[in-house]
C-alpha cells in the first residue's frame, strides 16, 4: 500500500500518432496516492488515447511513464491489471450475460485446486458491493442492471484486483443527480485508502467539488496541472478552450407564439402518469428531473416509439395517433436522442447518409435518390452547423463525439420541424460544442419552432429553458417560469417531489 | 397448481429435458416400441454423431462463433479412416480412434489461426474450409468406396456394443466428453473465458482475457470432436464414401441452438446441446412412426428451430421485463 502523497504515475512528454495523425504530443501527468485527479480537455484533446495507453489498449511511442520508481510495461491490458492499474470506461464492459459475482472476478477467479471456486467468488464480491455501500446480488445476471450500478460493478472489480491507480472515463455522464452522489462518496472512499484516482469528465461543477489535481490538456498536450485551489472555473474553460470562451448559453428572447404540442392526461403506468404540459410555438420547455424519472418515455410515447395507455397528444390543435413515428415525422415532429452512438445515428455509414437519411423524399427523383441533392443538403448543413469532417463519406464512427451529435441535429433540423424534441442534447461534448449546441437549439426556437428539451444538467436547463416541468418518478411535480426557476427549486421538486425548498 | 409449480424446471435444460420426456411419450403412445430397451438404444445410436459434434461446436458458438467445417471433417476422416484400414488389415480400433482425432485437429487448427490469427469472421472461414476439405476428400477418395469388409472387426464391434441392453458405447463416450465439457465449460477459467468472449468480445480483449489462445484452442477441440465423429460416423453405418455425412453441418447447429445455446453467445450449456440433439432425433423418429414423409421431416425440423429461438426471444422478453419492473420497485 503506497502511503499518502507518494507519486505513483509520472508521465513524461508521452506521444502517440496513429498514421499521421498526431493524438499526444508531449503530454505530462503526475499522479499521488490518495488523490482525486480530474483530466480534462475537449473532445480530441487526446484524454482517451492517454488512458488507453495506461490501460494497455495503445502503446506510447515517445516519452517515458514511470510506476513508482519502475518503468511502466506497455502492451496489452492484462500487463497493465498486473502492474495496478484499473480502467472504468465510459461505456461499462461488463459481460451481461454473466452474473456479476462473475463480472468482478473475470480473468481472475479465484480457484480451489483446479477448479473455480464459485462460493468464494460470491462472498467476496458481496464484501466489496457492501464496501461500496450498494449491495447487489452477486448472483444476479448483469443483464438488467442500471449505468450506475454497472459502474459500482467495475469499481468493485478494480477493489478486488487491488488496483492503486484507477482511471475513469466520463464515469458521471450517464449518472442522475443522486448517482453521482454515490458515486463521489465511492471515489472519497478510494482516496481515503490512498488509491490514485484519474477521472475526466465534462462536468465541471463536478470536478471542482471532488478533484483534488486538476490537469488540462488540448490538442494532445497538456497544459496546465493544479492543484484545485489555485485555479478556477475561468482558467479551466480557458485553458480548454484556447480562448475566453463568450457565454456557454447564448439564449436570446423569442416572441412565443402559439401552442405547437399539447399533451394531456398522457399515462403509461409503468413510466408516468397523468402527465399535462404543452409548448409553443418559439418556446424552449425543458423537461428536468432524475435519470429514470420518465422525461426520456414521455419523449418516446410523444414521437410514437413506445405506446401509452391513456391521455392525448395534439400537434398544431390535432390528435396525433400513438405508436407511429412515421405519422409523428409527417407531422413534423422531430426527436434527436439521448444515445446518440445506438440510437441517433448509423455509425458506419457516412456523414452525408446520416444527414440525409430522414429527408429522402426532398432528394429523390422520380423516385430514384438524386446524389447531387444529398451532396448539396450535406454541405449546407455542414456549414450551418459547422460540423468538422474530412470527407462527406466519412463513417460518422470517426467524427468527435461533438461532431456526431451536430450530426444528428443536423439530419432532425433538415427536416423542418414544428416541434423539436431533443434528449440531452450535450451528454459528452465539450464545453465548446456544448455551447454551439445550445446556439442551434436557441437558433431553432428562434425560427418558431417548439422546442422540448430534456436534460440532466441543470445549469443547462437554467440557461437555456422558457420553462421548466419537473418530473419525480413518473409524476409531474411542478412547472416553473424561467424567472421561478432556481437549481434548489428544480432540485427541491425532483428529489422530494415538494415545490419548493 | 402448487404441484405443477414445484414441477416447473428452474433451468434452460430442465425444460428441455421434460420437452424431451414428453416427446419420447408421445412417440411411444403411436409407436410403443420407442419406449423399449431396444428404441433407447437406436435413439442413442442416431444420435452419437450430432450429439459429438453438438459438444464440440457448443464452445464456439457461446463463443459467438460458428464452425460448418464440421461435416466436411466428419466425411474426411471416415473416409482416411477406413481407407487406412483397409490397406493396413492388422488396424484395430485403437489405431482408428488415435488418427481421426487427430486429422480433425489439423482441420481444427487451420480453422483456429484463420478466425483467432487473423481475425476473419468465423462465418465465412469455416465456410471456406468446408468446401475445401470436402474438396479434398473427392480428390483422395477417386471415387472409392469402403464397406464392413474392410474395415476392422474390432471396430465394428465396439460400434455394436450396449450396455445394460440400452446404452451404446459410442453414446457413452458423448456422455462422458458432455459430463466433462459441462464441468470445463461451469468451473474453469477457460470454459468461463469462452462465456465472456461470446458475451462482449471487445469487453473480453480489455479485462486481459487470452482471446486469441481461447479462440484457437475452441476450433482445435471442435476439429478434435469431427474427428471423432468421424470414427463414430464409421462405426455406425459400416461404410463411407466421399459424401459422407455431406450437408449435415446445420443440423448440429439447429440442434445446438434448440438446445438453448445463444447464436449470438455468452450464454447454453453443453448438456443443453445434446439435450437438443436428442430432442431433433425424436421427433424425427416420432415422424418416422407416423409415415411421414423426408420432406416433411425436413421441414418440421426448421420449424422446431424457429420455435426454439421464438421460445428464448420470449423468454428474454419477458425476464427484461421483470429486471425493470424490479429495478422500478428498489427505485420508490
Amino acid at each position: 500500500m503506497a502511503n499518502k502523497g507518494e507519486l505513483l504515475l509520472e508521465m513524461n512528454k508521452v506521444a502517440k500518432r496513429f498514421g499521421g495523425a498526431v493524438a499526444l504530443k508531449g503530454t505530462d501527468l503526475k499522479i499521488r496516492a490518495g488523490e482525486i485527479h480530474a483530466l480534462l480537455g475537449e473532445n480530441g484533446a487526446g484524454k482517451s488515447t492517454m488512458l488507453k495507453i495506461l490501460a494497455g489498449v495503445h502503446v506510447n511511442d515517445g516519452g517515458t511513464i514511470k510506476l513508482g520508481s519502475k518503468d511502466f510495461v506497455t502492451g496489452s491490458p492484462q500487463e497493465s491489471i498486473n502492474q495496478g492499474i484499473a480502467v472504468i470506461y465510459q461505456e461499462p464492459s461488463l459481460f451481461l450475460d454473466l452474473s456479476l459475482a462473475e463480472n468482478v472476478f473475470i480473468g481472475r477467479q479465484p480457484k480451489k485446486g483446479a477448479v473455480i471456486d464459485w462460493k468464494f467468488a460470491q462472498s467476496e464480491a458481496a464484501r466489496l458491493f457492501k464496501e461500496l455501500g450498494v449491495e447487489l446480488d452477486p448472483k444476479r445476471q448483469a443483464r438488467g442492471l442500471s449505468i450506475a450500478d454497472q459502474q459500482v460493478v467495475e469499481i468493485a472489480k478494480a477493489l478486488s484486483m487491488n488496483a492503486n491507480i484507477i482511471l475513469m472515463d466520463e464515469p458521471t455522464a450517464a449518472l442522475s443527480a443522486s448517482e453521482v452522489d454515490r458515486l463521489m462518496t465511492v471515489m472519497k472512499s478510494l482516496k481515503a485508502a490512498n488509491k490514485a484516482v484519474i477521472f475526466v469528465s465534462h462536468r465541471l461543477d463536478e470536478v471542482f467539488a471532488i478533484s483534488d489535481y486538476i490537469t488540462v490538456m488540448r490538442d494532445g498536450a497538456t497544459v496546465s496541472e493544479n492543484p484545485v485551489g489555485d485555479t478556477n472555473l475561468q482558467k479551466v474553460i480557458k485553458d480548454m478552450v484556447g480562448r475566453e470562451l463568450t457565454e456557454l448559453f447564448p439564449k436570446t428572447e423569442h416572441k412565443i407564439g402559439g401552442v405547437v404540442l399539447e399533451v394531456n392526461d398522457l399515462t403509461n403506468p409503468a413510466y408516468f402518469r397523468n402527465v399535462s404540459f404543452n409548448v409553443k410555438k418559439g418556446e424552449i420547455v425543458a423537461l428536468a428531473g432524475l435519470v429514470g424519472s420518465g422525461r426520456s418515455e414521455i419523449a418516446r410515447a410523444i414521437f410514437g416509439i413506445d405506446k401509452y395507455e391513456s391521455g392525448t397528444v395534439k400537434v398544431n390543435g390535432e390528435v396525433l395517433p400513438a405508436g407511429s413515428p412515421v405519422i409523428a415525422m409527417e407531422r413534423k415532429i422531430a426527436l434527436v436522442p439521448e444515445d446518440r452512438r445506438q440510437q441517433g445515428l448509423f455509425m458506419v455509414a457516412g456523414v452525408d447518409r446520416n444527414i440525409s437519411m430522414e429527408s429522402f423524399s426532398a432528394l429523390t427523383d422520380r423516385g430514384l435518390i438524386n446524389f447531387k441533392k444529398e451532396r448539396s443538403l450535406t454541405e449546407t448543413w455542414k456549414e450551418k452547423l459547422s460540423i468538422k469532417f474530412a470527407n462527406q463519406s466519412d463513417p460518422v464512427d470517426r467524427l468527435s463525439g461533438g461532431n456526431q451529435q451536430k450530426t444528428v441535429l443536423a439530419k432532425w433540423l433538415a427536416t423542418d420541424p414544428d416541434l423539436l424534441i431533443v434528449d440531452e442534447p450535450t451528454r459528452g461534448i465539450d464545453v465548446a460544442t456544448k455551447a454551439e449546441v445550445h446556439r442551434l437549439v436557441d437558433k431553432a426556437a428562434g425560427e418558431g419552432k417548439a422546442v422540448l428539451m430534456i436534460s440532466s444538467e441543470l445549469p443547462e436547463v437554467l440557461g437555456m429553458a422558457d420553462r421548466v416541468i419537473v418530473m419525480r418518478e413518473g409524476k409531474q411535480v411542478a412547472e416553473l417560469s424561467r424567472a421561478e426557476a432556481t437549481q434548489e427549486k428544480i432540485i427541491a421538486a425532483a428529489t422530494t417531489g415538494k415545490k419548493s425548498a | 397448481m402448487n404441484f405443477l409449480r414445484r414441477l416447473k424446471p428452474s433451468s434452460r435444460e430442465g425444460s428441455l429435458a421434460l420437452i424431451l420426456i414428453v416427446a419420447v411419450g408421445g412417440t411411444g403412445l403411436i409407436n410403443p416400441r420407442f419406449l423399449t430397451g431396444d428404441g433407447t438404444r437406436d435413439l442413442f445410436t442416431s444420435t452419437s454423431v450430432v450429439a459429438l459434434l453438438a459438444i464440440g461446436i457448443a464452445p464456439i458458438v457461446i463463443m459467438r462463433h460458428i464452425d460448418l467445417s464440421i461435416s466436411s471433417t466428419v466425411g474426411l476422416t471416415a473416409w482416411v479412416v477406413a481407407d487406412m484400414c483397409a490397406k493396413n488389415p492388422d488396424f484395430t480400433w485403437v489405431q482408428c480412434f488415435v488418427v481421426g482425432p487427430i486429422i480433425g485437429i489439423a482441420v481444427g487448427i487451420v480453422n483456429g489461426l484463420l478466425v483467432a490469427g487473423l481475425r476473419l469472421p468465423s462465418l465465412v472461414v469455416t465456410l471456406g474450409t468446408l468446401y475445401i476439405v470436402r474438396g479434398f476428400v473427392y480428390v483422395v477418395s477417386n471415387s472409392v468406396d469402403y464397406n464392413a469388409q474392410e474395415m476392422p472387426p474390432s471396430l465394428l464391434d465396439l460400434g455394436q456394443k450396449v450396455f445394460f441392453g440400452l446404452l451404446p458405447f459410442t453414446f457413452l463416450l458423448v456422455i462422458i466428453a458432455m459430463l466433462l465439457m459441462g464441468f470445463f465449460m461451469k468451473y474453469t477459467k477457460s470454459g468461463r473465458d469462452a462465456y465472456a468472449i461470446g458475451s462482449n468480445p471487445p469487453a473480453a480483449d480489455l479485462v486481459g482475457i487470452k482471446v486469441f489462445r481461447r479462440t484457437f484452442l475452441a476450433f482445435v477441440f471442435s476439429g478434435f470432436m469431427a474427428g471423432l465423429a468421424g470414427v463414430f460416423y464409421l462405426m455406425r453405418f459400416a461404410q463411407v464414401d466421399s459424401t459422407a455425412f455431406y450437408g449435415q453441418e446445420l443440423a448440429v447447429v439447429a440442434a445446438v441452438v434448440i438446445g438453448g445455446v445463444t447464436i449470438m453467445g455468452g450464454s447454453g450449456t453443453v448438456v443443453g446441446a445434446v439435450i437438443g440433439a436428442l430432442l431433433v432425433q425424436t421427433i424425427q423418429g416420432g415422424l418416422a412412426a407416423l409415415g411421414v414423409d423426408a420432406f416433411w421431416k425436413a421441414a418440421v425440423n426448421g420449424l422446431l428451430l424457429i420455435v426454439a429461438i421464438y421460445a428464448d426471444r420470449v423468454l428474454a422478453v419477458r425476464s427484461e421485463k421483470s429486471l425493470l419492473a424490479q429495478r422500478i420497485r428498489e427505485r420508490v
